[in-house]
């Protein structure tokens, strides 16, 4: 049982990476914005989620829609300074705000606990659905929201809506010259991101039912990276591929550390060694990541 | 707290920043990418300079030249093995900061698989604090402002008295004048990236002596010197230090001040003191840094 339990337990992870996935790739794979805080997305829809049902006692379908509306609001605020920013400034902002709101998370004693996190969050459905049945019960719950998002941002990034994006990661001085609103454009962009990670960060609370500043370290943010990177950008079906391969790589590294003579801390190192490593070797030898993304030639 | 203290933390501080950002704006300058991996190098230096001092136990200064050497060199292969082939694959800059991204977690992450995340310590006599002015200080901060200023003379000549300097400033110019000139900029990329990472180390030395060292500490400056390096101008070395004094002062007093003159407004509330909480003492160069791209994003100087 406990095996299943732990192969049903790494699938809703990797569900809710895949989600978090999806979401940087929209803004890097799909518009270009190079967002190095994206795990600030991810920490505000899960704080807002647990302080909204913990704190506030509302319902949790209102925690989950807090959450998007808060890290939608938070993608509206970050891409304010794209206007004036470039690329790499911008980068090393947004770098800068995800400590920033982790910061926020681990000082704010009043609010969030502080380094102690918020406990006692509870589950949805938790006393109607059997204890057996409920890790399966969510593994599906999780499953379903990425249809959905799937299908959603697949019909997103094949809008005109979504070309334009790539226009703009493909040539920001033609899509300007053709009279685009570009600022508009990756408002909207960065807001939908926000939404789809704040969703990730509720469905990560009501799973784990206890988070804490330590949850939304910057190393989130750079498997993050790595998964996309892997996996491949401009394609949300990358991003899903690389959220598994990296998940599955961590957590075999997790069940080799049985057989190799090394402490469980040297093995985390060795992990993030090799997940560096493959970011570089990914970018030197297959800048496209495992699953290429399909170009579409308008003749 | 005394003006005086205010003033030396933030020297020392700052000569800690500006080792580092000098570096780290050379290469913004001449790369055109953010490197995010340059004060891991500094720090995988001050593991360097542990071990000559510790476990051969060689002078302090001595082993910080020897690991500031050994590092330039270690800087050099780095960028032999990854981002010399995306710039000859003709990656966008974009693609070298991700890199450097990569590049920045596998060092960090190497150094705690070889010296653990216990936090290591210098072999430095343990001396009564002196007072000057009223402020507390150590020989070993004196010593660090001193070598800080040292360095910084020291670098402007390298700049402007040294073959390499001036092929720097003339690639810094006009890289397609300067290879025109038959500057071989390969090599001079290759002497700068010696240059930049043996300065930073110097940097990370004197942080780790300072504090403590321990591998996460590359992490822990990087928006410092990411923001002393902006505050001043990418390019722009002297801004870079200058960038590095205004942040180190900014930190110093932003933590010393009392806010709640400011909170009451002039009597309408009445809070008797209000700090901010050392807690976000990292958050005070965020907020600079965002304030400065935001507002002034060629920083103070510009490029020279």
């Amino acid at each position: 049982m406990t095996i299943v339990n732990f192969i049903i337990y790494l699938m809703t992870m990797m569900g809710i990476y895949s989600l978090l996935a999806m979401s940087l790739n929209f803004q890097v794979g799909v518009t270009g914005l190079i967002n190095f805080g994206q795990v600030a997305f991810f920490c505000i829809g899960s704080y807002t989620s647990a302080l909204l049902v913990v704190k506030a006692g509302t319902p949790i379908f209102v925690g989950f829609l807090g959450a998007m509306a808060l890290s939608g609001i938070m993608g509206y605020v970050m891409s304010i300074p794209t206007k004036s920013l470039k690329t790499d400034y911008w980068a090393i902002a947004t770098l800068a705000s995800g400590e920033i709101i982790r910061l926020i998370a681990l000082n704010e004693d009043w609010l969030t606990a502080g380094p102690f996190g918020v406990m006692g969050i509870p589950q949805i459905l938790k006393g109607i659905i059997s204890r057996d049945a409920y890790p399966f019960f969510y593994l599906f719950f999780v499953v379903a929201c990425i249809v959905v998002v799937y299908f959603l941002l697949n019909l997103l990034t094949n809008s005109p809506f979504g070309r334009n994006l790539k226009a703009i990661r493909d040539e920001e001085e033609l899509c300007l010259s053709l009279g685009k609103n570009i600022q508009n454009l990756k408002l909207k962009s960065m807001v939908v991101a926000g939404m789809v990670a704040g969703l990730a960060g509720a469905l990560f609370t009501f799973y784990i039912a206890y988070i804490s500043p330590e949850n939304f370290r910057p190393i989130e943010t750079f498997l993050m990276w790595a998964m996309i990177i892997v996996g491949g950008r401009g394609n949300h079906a990358g991003a899903i591929v690389g959220a598994v391969v990296i998940q599955l790589f961590n957590v075999s590294t997790r069940f080799l550390a049985g057989y190799v003579p090394l402490s469980t801390e040297s093995m985390g190192s060795l992990r993030m060694f090799i997940i560096g490593l493959l970011i570089i070797v990914f970018l030197l030898y297959r800048p496209e990541g495992l699953i290429k993304e399909k170009k579409k030639i308008y003749k | 707290m005394e003006i005086t203290q205010i003033i030396i933390n933030s020297l020392v501080r700052g000569a800690e920043l500006s080792l580092l950002a000098i570096g780290l704006t050379m290469v913004f300058d001449i790369l055109k990418f953010a490197n995010f991996a340059h004060p891991d190098y500094a720090i995988l230096g001050a593991f360097f300079a542990y071990m000559f001092n510790r476990v051969m136990g060689f002078n302090l200064l001595l082993a910080v030249l020897l690991a500031a050497l050994l590092t330039g060199i270690v800087g050099i292969l780095i960028d032999q093995a990854i981002f010399k082939r995306l710039r000859t694959i003709g990656a966008k800059p974009v693609t070298l900061m991700i890199a450097s991204m990569g590049t920045a977690i596998a060092l960090r992450n190497l150094m705690r698989l070889i010296w653990t995340s216990h936090t290591k310590t210098y072999a430095i006599p343990i001396r009564k604090p002196l007072e000057i002015l009223g402020a507390k200080t150590t020989p070993l901060q004196i010593w660090i402002i001193i070598a800080g200023a040292l360095s910084m003379v020291a670098f402007h000549l390298l700049l402007h008295r040294t073959t390499f300097g001036k092929a720097l400033r003339a690639i810094s110019d006009n890289s397609e004048l300067a290879s025109a000139c038959a500057i071989d900029s390969e090599k001079m990329i290759r002497w700068m990236w010696f240059v930049a990472s043996a300065y930073g180390v110097l940097g990370g030395c004197m942080i780790a002596m300072e504090h403590l060292l321990y591998p996460r500490l590359g992490f822990n400056i990087i928006i410092p010197v990411f923001c002393a390096t902006i505050l001043g101008g990418i390019g722009n070395p002297y801004g870079a230090m200058v960038g590095a004094l205004i942040l180190a002062f900014a930190e110093n007093v932003v933590l010393a001040l009392d806010f709640s003159l400011l909170v009451n407004l002039g009597g309408v509330f009445d809070i008797s003191s209000l700090y901010v909480s050392t807690g976000y003492k990292p958050a005070i160069s965020f907020v600079i840094l965002i304030v400065v791209l935001l507002f002034k994003p060629t920083g103070i100087l510009g490029k020279k």
